[in-house]
């Protein structure tokens, strides 16, 4: 891990501030985005995740504390702002409800056509996104209100990916979608990742996602970043996760129960991988002994 | 951006004045509303503002919001009480310049139009700021019932209205959200020119119209499940019943509507 793309300082905000309704959504926070990670982001509803990613492309302003790009602070000017909203791609929850134009193609170009690209550019990235999330060609020219909740979910995340983002940002991306749904979001999500170097962030609820593929972990509480590390590291926290609210994977549940039978596993279990990793290891050791 | 338009009128609040009855309260303003416009002098107006500060005190709604409510209406009050300044004929000169002539009379005119289109607001607010607006139609669903007779669709209408103030919030919420994916797709909202702009807010609406009727396609399901078929036979959890303040409240308008009427006749 090398230089941080983004940074985040002492960043606070307060909504509704000296009115009756005023509230501390964040407090204190800082934290990194290193260039090629993936960041997961967990926290109950209303932990301060979503004002949280919504500062990250400057849709929110903090209150104080700042969000560095590249080591420049990214309300600087109306310039930097244009700049970082298509250097940090926000892909919102469920965004499939702001599909608008006739075609999927030129849903996905809205974004490319924003930002004042030449025509040719802005077909190749059109096919390009539409390749990442797994858009076949013959559905470019259909309407995006004909297609599937799938297919609809992954065209929107496209239109995002087409600005081809240093650091894309997507909140709950794979709410509402069946198993395989899901897959096909995370492998459309990994692929951009893999291809392009670009770093990743997903806001997620789900324990098992985030420790699936996230390098690094941050948790929120009450908007302050309560713990943050790998997932060993924070899934050996299992009962403060707990205390939180937010449900350990139940890999590690297993574990734990596991533990308070008396069997002692090795290291912190959150994959079923990792589970029979451990048990094998168990196994072998009893057989050892006797 | 757009939380900060206050649609929600209603103050919460425990008062004589929120515990009356809404058809009560509908009626009153009306009362209100004649008292203030057969008013014509001095005392007349004197005795109207006295019941409007009253019963602004009881219902304890702070005099800042009243404040508050008024700033879209100072353009036409200083543009009446001007008009009536200038234009008001009379003997009485008190300044002359130019074309322009400044009566006593011209005076007096300019005062009580604002005062009436003043009182006339903040006497309507006292109706939707203590009223919640369920309690408001419901209120006007019963005091249009007799119009049922003539085959107008009331409770209809009523549902219809207690649906729209429903959804105003999360209308607004909704299009705070879609505004701001759009934006995090670099969409602007604050530049160019006019046409720029209705053009810019095509990527909004149809996300916003298109939610609106999912949304109205999910309500019209859900009522249905739960065996809603019109008002025919309906009843409700709370049945409004006249109470010992309603009765009060009524002899107060019209003793006030009497006196503002006696008040005329005698010249004053």
């Amino acid at each position: 891990m090398d230089e941080p793309i983004l940074k985040i300082e002492k960043l606070s905000h307060v909504y509704s501030p000296g009115t009756p309704f005023e509230t501390t959504a964040l407090r204190d926070v800082d934290l990194e985005i290193y260039k090629g990670e993936i960041l997961g982001i967990i926290g109950h509803t209303g932990s301060g995740k979503s004002t949280l990613i919504q500062h990250l492309n400057a849709l929110i302003k903090p209150t104080s504390g700042r969000i560095l790009l590249n080591g420049h602070d990214i309300n600087e000017s109306k310039q930097s702002v244009r700049e970082v909203r298509s250097r940090v791609g926000l892909v919102f929850q469920y965004p499939e409800y702001q599909l608008f134009e006739e075609t999927v193609k030129k849903d996905i170009a809205f974004g490319p056509r924003n930002m004042k690209l030449p025509q040719e550019e802005i077909d190749r990235r059109v096919m390009e996104a539409a390749r990442f999330c797994g858009v076949e060609e013959e559905l470019l020219d259909r309407a995006p209100f004909d297609l599937s909740g799938g297919q609809k979910r992954r065209v929107a995340i496209a239109g995002v990916i087409a600005m081809m983002p240093e650091v894309l940002v997507l909140d709950e991306p794979m709410a509402g979608l069946d198993p395989r749904g899901r897959e096909e979001i995370m492998e459309n999500i990994l692929a951009y990742h893999n291809e392009t170097g670009a770093a990743i962030v997903i806001v997620t609820h789900s324990m098992e996602e985030a420790a699936r593929h996230a390098g690094r972990m941050a948790v929120l509480e009450h908007g302050t970043v309560a713990m943050s590390g790998t997932p060993e590291e924070v899934f050996s926290h299992g009962e403060q996760l707990r205390q939180m609210g937010l449900a350990t994977p139940v890999m590690t549940d297993v574990a734990d129960k596991l533990c308070k039978l008396g069997v002692k596993l090795a290291g912190t279990v959150y994959t079923v991988e990792q589970m029979v990793d451990a048990l094998m290891a168990l196994e072998g050791g009893r057989r050892d002994a006797s | 951006m757009l939380r900060d338009i206050t649609l929600g009128q209603f103050f919460p609040g425990s008062t004589v004045v929120h515990r009356l009855d809404p058809r009560t309260k509908i009626m009153m303003v009306v009362v209100y509303i004649a008292a203030l416009f057969n008013a014509k002098s001095w005392v007349s107006y004197g005795v109207v503002l006295a019941f409007l500060v009253f019963s602004i005190a009881v219902s304890r709604i702070r005099l800042s919001a009243m404040l508050r409510g008024l700033k879209p209406i100072v353009f036409i009050v200083v543009l009446t009480s001007l008009l009536n300044l200038l234009y008001a004929r009379g003997e009485d000169v008190i300044a002359h310049w130019w074309i322009f002539t400044i009566t006593r009379q011209g005076v007096k005119a300019a005062i009580l139009m604002a005062a009436r289109l003043i009182m006339l607001v903040m006497g309507t607010f006292m109706l939707t700021y203590t009223t919640s607006p369920i309690m408001l139609t419901y209120g006007l669903e019963l005091l249009m019932n007799p119009l049922k007779k003539l085959k107008v669709p009331v409770h209809e209408l009523a549902m219809m209205m207690s649906m729209a103030l429903r959804l105003i919030p999360t209308l607004i919420e909704e299009t705070d959200k879609i505004m701001s994916a759009q934006k995090a797709r670099g969409a602007e909202f604050d530049t160019g020119n006019l046409i720029e702009k209705a053009k810019a807010m095509l990527p909004v609406l149809v996300p916003l119209f298109l939610s609106s009727f999912r949304r109205a396609d999910e309500l019209a399901t859900a009522m249905e499940a739960r065996c809603y078929h019109g008002g025919e036979g309906r009843t409700r959890l709370n049945v409004l019943k006249f109470a010992r303040r309603d009765y009060l409240a009524f002899a107060a308008g019209l003793l006030l509507l009497a006196a503002v009427i006696v008040l005329a006749r005698l010249g004053l």
